[in-house]
């Protein structure tokens, strides 16, 4: 399986379109929106500055971009080429097409979030304890996990022509109402009281808590994990029917 | 299971895709270094069976054993090596870092270098796998299907998209395999390929096995052979419908076919007719007319 792995990888960092929108589209949708933000005024009810709160924010986005995008498209893809059905015939395990494809997106999802950090710290100054970047930055990466997930089931729910339209109102829609791209706290009422509820919502609010040096909100990791097991069970049953049907 | 048991064994298998029997009641089996044929029309059940084979599909009743264990372990123990048809391959890869995954996946791989030489996919090696042609493209599957040492080898249509020249080196390969004492097992729509290359046929016929022999049993089975001639004068085609041994007819202007079944007893009933047959010709039917001859009588007994 290491060698798939391996072999997706290097398909990954070789495809320049697809690294431009996980690793640098993140930095520069950063830069623009807090571009021109002071540091010193706080976003509503948080206490953190504008930069600082879309740190997490374009950090989550970047890994969601890595995991969702290239995933559900290249699963449905494969399956409709019959790559997936040429697989079975090697000694990989079943699980070992889906798990390549998940660690793959999670090795580029990394680079994604680094940036972020990296751009905001250099050109906004933030600052955080070391504690905190640690922290942010394993809590946005295993958070992402979740989207994995949701891209493996999207993978093998949509058919080649469809995927993209899906996945693409998937990504939109959870970044933006879930307050990735702007700070849902800016929304109105109605629309707020639905962002609370989606997993990209509770996914930066991770990111925020330990910005505020709290410990993240039971229920923002309780929902992930409904989620997460509402997503991967569901990736795990289509995956199965798939598979009968072949 | 013992050492001798078949490399593959259908036992009364069947699978149906809603009231379509694709695969109705097969009972086959593979022995060690046979290169068999699996021949049949569009929707024949070639491909669904060689899908049951490989256990990509679950029949709905009967056995499907490898090598005396299910089509998964032999695929582990690393003894099938298959080239789908549909079987699609991983793009924005080059074709050697493809080759070089299926070697990783196999437990008793080749070297790289070898695979690539032996399936004539060198001088592609660095070419992206989605920039190939056709007949590239097999090729690259053939290569991936021969990564090891594997037993038994299962190909479905593997020359479709190739020309004449690619196809014959094709075969050639395909040979050695055979010749290294691999079992191969191929569908294919082209009865000269089967004839030239098989030592066994297999005619599938709505997902039954109409016929199972040498290519030379297959086609003495179809009624034989061939009678060619030209009269003179008016034809009498009730008296020559009438002639012993007589399958089919054929009159075309001064021209007469038939297909008999015992041609010597024919050609003697038709001197004995009083006639003087010109250009007379007698030959065996090729595959394909016997393939088309076993169908067509299929056809007709279901009807």
């Amino acid at each position: 399986m290491n060698s798939l792995i391996k072999l997706e990888l290097t398909r990954a960092l070789r495809n320049r379109k697809f690294l431009f929108f996980s690793v640098m589209y993140p930095s520069l949708l950063f830069l623009l929106i807090a571009g021109n933000a002071d540091s010193t005024t706080k976003v509503d009810g948080t206490g953190l500055t504008l930069p600082t709160y879309m740190m997490v924010s374009m950090a989550s986005f970047g890994a969601l971009t890595a995991v969702l995008m290239g995933n559900s498209e290249r699963i449905a893809k494969e399956r409709e080429s019959g790559w997936v059905r040429q697989l079975r015939l090697t000694t990989l395990p079943g699980r070992g097409y889906v798990l390549a494809k998940t660690a793959s997106a999670a090795v580029v999802s990394l680079p994604s979030v680094v940036v972020v950090f990296a751009v905001a710290a250099i050109a906004k100054g933030v600052r955080l304890d070391a504690w905190q970047w640690l922290a942010l930055t394993g809590v946005i990466w295993a958070g992402s996990l979740v989207f994995a997930a949701l891209g493996v089931a999207i993978g093998y729910l949509a058919s080649g022509d469809a995927v993209r339209p899906i996945t693409m109102i998937t990504y939109f829609g959870l970044s933006m109402l879930g307050g990735l791209w702007m700070p849902a706290t800016s929304f109105p009422q109605w629309l707020q009281d639905i962002a609370e509820w989606l997993p990209t919502h509770a996914y930066a609010a991770l990111g925020q808590a330990i910005e505020q040096s709290h410990a993240p909100h039971a229920q923002d990791i309780a929902l992930l994990a409904v989620f997460f097991v509402l997503f991967a069970g569901g990736a795990a049953w289509l995956y199965r029917k798939d598979t009968l049907k072949a | 299971m013992t050492t001798t048991a078949a490399v593959v064994a259908f036992d009364q298998v069947s699978k149906a895709y809603g009231s379509v029997r694709a695969v109705d009641g097969l009972t086959l089996s593979l022995h060690p270094g046979e290169t068999v044929a699996l021949l049949g029309p569009n929707g024949a059940g070639k491909s669904t069976t060689l899908d049951l084979l490989l256990g990509l599909k679950q029949a709905d009743s009967g056995s499907v054993r490898l090598f005396g264990g299910t089509p998964r372990e032999a695929i582990v123990a690393g003894r099938v090596g298959a080239m789908l048809q549909s079987g699609g391959l991983m793009d924005e890869v080059t074709v050697a870092e493809l080759v070089r995954l299926a070697c990783d996946l196999h437990p008793r791989p080749y070297r790289v270098s070898d695979v690539l030489s032996r399936a004539g996919v060198e001088q592609i090696a660095d070419r992206k796998v989605n920039k190939l042609s056709g007949g590239q493209a097999q090729r690259v599957r053939f290569a991936l299907a021969t990564a090891g040492d594997s037993d038994l080898i299962v190909l479905d249509e593997p020359t479709t998209g190739m020309d004449v020249t690619t196809r014959q080196a094709f075969w050639a390969t395909m040979r050695e395999q055979a010749d290294a004492g691999r079992t191969v097992l191929f569908a294919t729509h082209y009865l000269e390929e089967a004839d030239a290359v098989a030592d066994r046929v297999l005619v599938l016929h709505r997902g039954r096995l109409l016929a199972d022999g040498t290519a030379a049993e297959i086609k003495a089975k179809a009624g034989a052979r061939r009678i060619a001639f030209d009269l003179e004068g008016a034809i009498d085609e009730t008296a020559l419908r009438a002639l012993p041994f007589l399958t089919t007819i054929d009159v075309s202007g001064a021209t007469v076919r038939i297909q008999s079944s015992d041609a010597d007893a024919t050609v003697h009933a038709l001197y004995g007719l009083g006639l003087y047959p010109r250009n007379l010709e007698v030959a065996g039917l090729g595959l394909e007319q016997a393939f088309v001859a076993i169908t067509a009588a299929e056809e007709a007994k279901s009807l």
